[in-house]
């Protein structure tokens, strides 16, 4: 198996799990839920 | 495979666009799901999207560094970032020619009986610095009047909003009319462009503007799976180049940022000169060849 691909994997997932940690699920939730003025063009 | 591939894309795209019931509820979906990113381009604010868009979620991740309140730790974006570059590791720009709704709707435009012309080359370039700009830098530093960052690649540029998100929602919500000025008709004349680009050229906006492809494409030559050329079955029949949606010569460019994995290549190819493989690691020790000294 490719070294570098597994490691990179690896500290991906760490990344992951470092956001769902720090409350980046809650804040896509957030983000989710609301309309996106930026995308259709408001302002 | 061809079918195979327009069955998921087929599949993936309602699929996740499942939220029919806005006309009557809320007019944006709004549970759960919204905590998940699609892997591919897929407007959040679409009435019907289930899941959130990963380029919007990272442009308003790192647009809130900088109001951050003292004390709360930021939020880095760190789990889309992850969640991303997993997948780009894993398979590259899979998701692209597989799972990307607004993908598909550049391959089934290309499905209208035209005259085709090929992208010129230089212009795949672009999607790195729209990535760069747009994505990452202009939300950290270009403020509006209130001081707070911009999704500026929504705002200004991504025709997948424009088509999923901003014209069913000015539709269903006739009060938003008031509120639409340069944005608006800038987003409505550059998805138009896209769309007419997308008859003639085979996916215009992922090989030049796509910031999403752009990311998955860095990853391209360390993928965990990858299309593999076989040199001696190669007949030189360039079946393979005119199969490519996305003008990669397979027998020239081995792990092409390009590349987004559709395999029309390897349909195409009737000798087996290509495969779809996990990547194989280097031998530790490889001989130089002897040169006569």
């Amino acid at each position: 198996m490719p070294q570098k691909a597994i490691w990179l994997m690896i500290i991906f997932t760490l990344l992951f799990v470092l956001g769902i940690n720090t409350g980046d699920l809650e804040y896509l939730m957030h983000l989710g839920n609301t309309i996106c003025l930026s995308c259709i063009g408001v302002g | 495979m061809v079918a195979l591939r327009w069955l998921i894309q087929t599949l993936v795209a309602l699929g996740t666009n499942a939220y029919f019931l806005f006309p009557w509820g809320p007019v944006i979906y709004q549970g759960p799901l919204k905590a998940v990113c699609h892997p591919g381009l897929n407007c959040y604010s679409c009435p019907a999207a289930l899941l959130s868009c990963p380029v919007g979620a990272i442009q308003n991740f790192i647009a809130s560094l900088r109001y951050t309140a003292p004390g709360n730790f930021p939020h880095l974006g760190a789990m889309v970032v992850g969640y991303l570059g997993f997948i780009g590791t894993l398979v590259g720009r899979l998701p692209c020619g597989w799972l990307c709704p607004f993908g598909f709707i550049q391959d089934l435009l290309n499905k209208v009986p035209s005259p085709k012309f090929s992208l010129w080359a230089p212009l795949r370039w672009l999607k790195y610095v729209v990535l760069v700009v747009m994505v990452i830098l202009m939300p950290f530093f270009l403020l509006d009047q209130y001081g707070l960052g911009q999704p500026w690649f929504c705002k200004l540029l991504c025709p997948s909003g424009t088509m999923l998100g901003a014209l069913p929602l000015v539709i269903l919500k006739p009060a938003l009319w008031t509120t639409l000025g340069f944005y608006f008709w800038n987003k409505i004349t550059i998805l138009i462009a896209i769309v007419i680009l997308a008859i003639f050229i085979s996916r215009p906006f992922c090989r030049m503007l796509c910031p999403l492809g752009a990311f998955y494409s860095l990853f391209s030559r360390m993928t965990l799976v990858r299309l593999e050329f076989v040199e001696g079955n190669c007949v030189d029949c360039r079946a393979c180049v005119k199969a490519c949606p996305t003008g990669v010569k397979p027998y020239l460019e081995k792990d092409s940022r390009e590349c987004i994995m559709c395999l029309r290549c390897l349909d195409s190819c009737h000798f087996q000169a290509l495969s779809f493989d996990l990547r194989r690691p280097l031998p530790h020790h490889v001989e130089k060849p002897h040169t006569a000294s």
